[in-house]
C-alpha cells in the first residue's frame, strides 16, 4: 500500500493540474436502457413492486412523474450537473439515515433556494425517534446544502401499503 | 452638477463624450415632477416566460397569475404557449459496446408558456411580480422582461449649443 | 402357559413404552410444562439436552395511530388556514377522495393513502380562488393606478420616448444570479432626437447597425459590464456620446470627395454645369441663367431613387420645359 501512497502523492498534483486545465472529466455515456428501472418477474410471482417500480422509465411524464423537481434540466439552465450530484447525495443520506424505513422513492423538490424532500416512511420507530431524525436530517442537510431543507413525510403502518402489485 | 458639466463643456468642447459617463447621475437628480420622493417608474409591458417540464403545472400557474392580475386591476395582454415543447435529444447506442444499428434516444422536454401584462406603475409591478414569484411552484423557471418608459435625458433634448 | 407369558410380556411392554413416551414428552416439553412437572415431583430432573429457551418475542408497543385529520374537519372550515403555504400532498390533511395512477382496465386507481404520485406533482392547494382573493386584497395597498392621460401608446410615447428593457430570472438554485440578467436594451425613435443634416448623417454612421432603416428605431444592447446598472449607464453613455459627437465637424470631413458621397446632389455635379452651359449658349449677358429647382429635384430623384416610370416621365417633362420644346 505504501507504494500506492507514494505514487498518489506524486501523481495527485499532476492529475489535479490536468483536471483544472480541462475543467471537466469526460466520461462515456452510460446507456442501460434495457435493464435500468425494470424488474424481472419471479417464478413464484411474489416480488413486491410499488407504483413507481411497476412503471418503467419510459412512462415518466405519462404514467408517473419525476422524482426530482428542479429547473436545472430545463433549456438554458444553470448548474445541471451540480444539482444532479446533490440529488444523489440527498437520496443516499436519507436512505442511510432512515435505515430500512423509506418505503418509496425520495422526492426532491427545489423551489427558489429551498429544498423540500418528500418520502413515505414506515411506522416502525417511535414518534420521538422520528421527530429526532427529522430534525437531525434537516439540520445536517441544510448545513451542507447551505439552504433551508424541509422534510415532508407521510407514514404508513406496513410496508405492504405501498405495494402496487406482485410480479 | 449641471453647471459643472456645462463649464467643462466650454473648456473642452471636442472631448465631450468622455463626460457623458457622468450624465445619468445628473438626470436622476433632476426629476421632472416636483415630488419630494423619487418619482415612480412606468412600465408599459411585463412579459413573463415560464419554462417547465409539466404543461399542466404551467397551465395552473398561468391561471393563478392571471387571476391575481385581475384582482389587482392589471391589464392582461396575450397569454399563449407554443403547441410543441422543446425537445433536447441525445442518441446513444442501445448496447454497451457494439451493434451500431440499434440506438436509443433520451430526451428532455421543456414546455414554454408566455404571459403579457400591460401598463403597470413601478410599485404595482414590484408587488405583483414578487407575489407571483413567491408562489412559483417547484420545477418551473420564470423570466420577467420589463419594458420601462423613460423621458429623454435633459442633455439630449436640444442639440449641444457649443461643439 | 405360553399364551399367558406373551400376554404378560405385552402388558409389560405397553407399560414400559408408556413410561418412555411420558419421559420423552417430559424431555421435549417446554419449560412451562417442566415447571408443572417439577411441582408434581420432588426431585428436579437432570436435563442434559436443554431445550434452547425460546426467546419470548418482545411485543413492540405501538402507540395508537391517530385517525386522519380529515375525519375531524368541519365542512365550513377556513381552508387557507389548513393549507397556508406550498407543501407536498398529505392525505390526512386533504379531505378529498382523490385517486391517482394508471391501472389496467377495470381496476380502480390507487387511493390517496401511501400514493407517491400525489406527493410528487406540485399542488396548488394553497392557491385556491379564495386564498388568491384574500392575498390580493392584502397587497392591493402597495399598488398604484396607471396615471391618467397616458392611456394609449401614442400618448405615452410623446412623453416617454425611451424604452429600457431588462430581464429578471427566477429559478430554483442556491444562487440568485443569472449571467443574462445584466443585459440592458435601450430603444428610441430617431425622430425623438433633434439633428441638423450633417449631424444626422454622422450620427447614423456612428450608430451603424443599431439603427433600423425600416422602422426608424435606434436600439442599444449592452452586456459588457457585470451589473445591470453599469450596463444601463453605459447604454446611455453610448447614446449621449454618439449624439454629441455627431455635432462635431472634424477638419478632415471637408475633404469628402464626390466618390464618398452617399447621395447624389445636383448642386455639386456635372449635370448642373452641363445644364447651365446649354442654357447660357452664346449668351453675352452677365447674369447667367441657372437651371430651375424643379429640374434639379427631378434629376436628383432620377439618380437617387432609380429609374422608374414616374421619375423618367418627370425628367422628360422637366427637360422639355427647360429647353422650351413643345411636342
Amino acid at each position: 500500500m505504501n507504494f500506492l501512497k507514494k505514487a498518489s502523492g506524486s501523481l495527485l498534483p499532476i492529475a489535479e493540474a490536468q483536471l483544472s486545465n480541462n475543467s471537466a472529466i469526460h466520461t462515456s455515456a452510460v446507456c442501460c436502457r434495457v435493464q435500468s428501472g425494470r424488474y424481472r418477474i419471479t417464478t413464484k410471482r411474489d416480488r413486491p413492486l410499488t407504483y413507481e417500480m411497476a412503471n418503467p422509465p419510459h412512462f415518466i411524464g405519462h404514467r408517473k412523474s419525476w422524482n426530482s423537481w428542479n429547473t436545472s434540466t430545463l433549456k438554458d439552465s444553470l448548474r445541471p450537473s451540480q444539482t444532479a450530484i446533490e440529488d444523489v447525495f440527498l437520496r443516499k443520506f436519507i436512505t442511510g439515515t432512515w435505515h430500512a424505513l423509506v418505503c418509496s422513492e425520495i422526492i426532491i423538490k427545489r423551489q427558489h433556494n429551498t429544498i423540500r424532500i418528500a418520502a413515505i416512511i414506515r411506522q416502525a420507530i417511535s414518534p420521538r425517534k422520528m421527530y429526532f431524525l427529522i430534525g437531525y436530517t434537516e439540520e445536517l442537510l441544510s448545513y451542507w446544502m447551505q439552504c433551508p431543507v424541509t422534510l415532508e413525510l407521510q407514514t404508513v403502518a406496513d410496508k405492504k401499503d405501498v405495494v402496487f402489485k406482485y410480479i | 452638477m449641471m453647471q459643472l458639466v456645462k463649464a467643462l463643456r466650454q473648456v473642452q468642447p471636442s472631448r465631450l463624450y468622455s463626460l457623458a459617463a457622468a450624465v445619468p447621475t445628473t438626470t436622476t437628480t433632476s426629476p421632472t415632477v416636483a415630488a419630494p420622493a423619487e418619482p415612480d417608474q412606468l412600465y408599459s409591458k411585463l412579459e413573463i416566460e415560464l419554462r417547465g417540464v409539466d404543461p399542466a403545472v404551467l397551465k395552473s400557474y398561468t391561471w393563478f397569475a392571471t387571476t391575481a392580475a385581475e384582482h389587482l386591476n392589471i391589464e392582461l395582454g396575450k397569454c399563449w404557449s407554443p403547441r410543441k415543447a422543446h425537445h433536447e435529444r441525445m442518441t446513444l447506442l442501445k448496447s454497451v459496446h457494439i451493434y451500431k444499428k440499434h440506438r436509443v434516444q433520451y430526451e428532455i422536454r421543456t414546455h414554454f408558456r408566455y404571459m403579457n401584462f400591460h401598463k403597470l406603475t413601478g410599485s404595482t409591478l414590484d408587488t405583483f411580480l414578487e407575489y407571483i414569484e413567491r408562489n412559483l411552484p417547484e420545477g418551473v423557471a420564470l423570466q420577467a422582461t420589463k419594458t420601462e418608459l423613460q423621458q429623454i435625458p435633459e442633455h439630449l433634448r436640444q442639440p449641444p449649443e457649443q461643439v | 402357559m405360553a399364551a399367558n407369558l406373551t400376554r404378560l410380556l405385552e402388558h409389560k411392554l405397553q407399560t414400559s413404552s408408556a413410561v418412555t413416551a411420558q419421559r420423552c414428552v417430559r424431555l421435549f416439553s417446554t419449560q412451562q410444562q417442566q415447571s408443572e412437572v417439577n411441582d408434581d415431583e420432588e426431585f428436579r430432573v437432570l436435563n442434559l439436552r436443554t431445550v434452547k429457551q425460546q426467546a419470548r418475542r418482545r411485543e413492540i408497543k405501538k402507540d395508537a395511530v391517530q385517525p386522519p385529520r380529515t375525519s375531524r374537519m368541519a365542512v365550513d372550515q377556513d381552508w387557507t388556514a389548513v393549507w397556508s403555504g406550498p407543501r407536498s400532498f398529505h392525505p390526512a390533511s386533504v379531505p378529498l377522495p382523490l385517486r391517482q395512477g394508471y391501472t389496467e382496465r377495470g381496476a380502480a386507481a390507487p387511493s390517496k393513502y401511501a400514493n407517491a404520485e400525489l406527493m410528487k406533482i406540485p399542488n396548488f392547494l394553497h392557491l385556491t380562488p379564495p386564498a388568491i382573493r384574500q392575498q390580493c386584497e392584502a397587497i392591493k395597498k402597495f399598488c398604484t393606478p396607471w396615471p391618467k392621460g397616458l392611456e394609449t401608446e401614442a400618448k405615452w410615447k410623446r412623453h416617454f420616448p425611451i424604452e429600457v428593457l431588462s430581464t429578471d430570472y427566477c429559478h430554483s438554485l442556491p444562487t440568485i444570479r443569472h449571467p443574462e440578467a445584466r443585459r440592458v436594451t435601450i430603444t428610441l425613435k430617431l425622430s425623438d432626437l433633434q439633428f441638423d443634416a450633417h449631424a444626422k448623417d454622422k450620427f447614423l454612421r456612428l450608430v451603424g447597425e443599431r439603427y433600423n432603416q425600416e422602422t426608424g428605431v435606434l436600439t442599444f444592447v449592452t452586456d459588457r459590464c457585470p451589473t445591470r446598472k453599469q450596463n444601463y449607464d453605459y447604454a446611455l453613455y453610448l447614446l449621449t456620446a454618439c449624439y454629441h459627437e455627431s455635432f462635431v465637424t472634424e477638419p478632415w470631413e471637408d475633404t469628402k470627395s464626390e466618390a464618398d458621397m452617399e447621395e447624389y446632389h445636383f448642386e455639386r455635379n456635372q449635370a448642373k454645369k452641363s445644364a447651365e452651359a446649354i442654357l447660357n449658349w452664346n449668351s453675352k449677358a452677365e447674369q447667367k441663367v441657372a437651371a430651375s429647382p424643379s429640374y434639379a429635384t427631378s434629376v436628383e430623384q432620377l439618380i437617387n431613387e432609380g429609374e422608374n416610370e414616374y421619375n423618367l416621365a418627370k425628367y422628360k417633362e422637366e427637360v422639355l420645359k427647360m429647353l422650351k420644346i413643345t411636342v
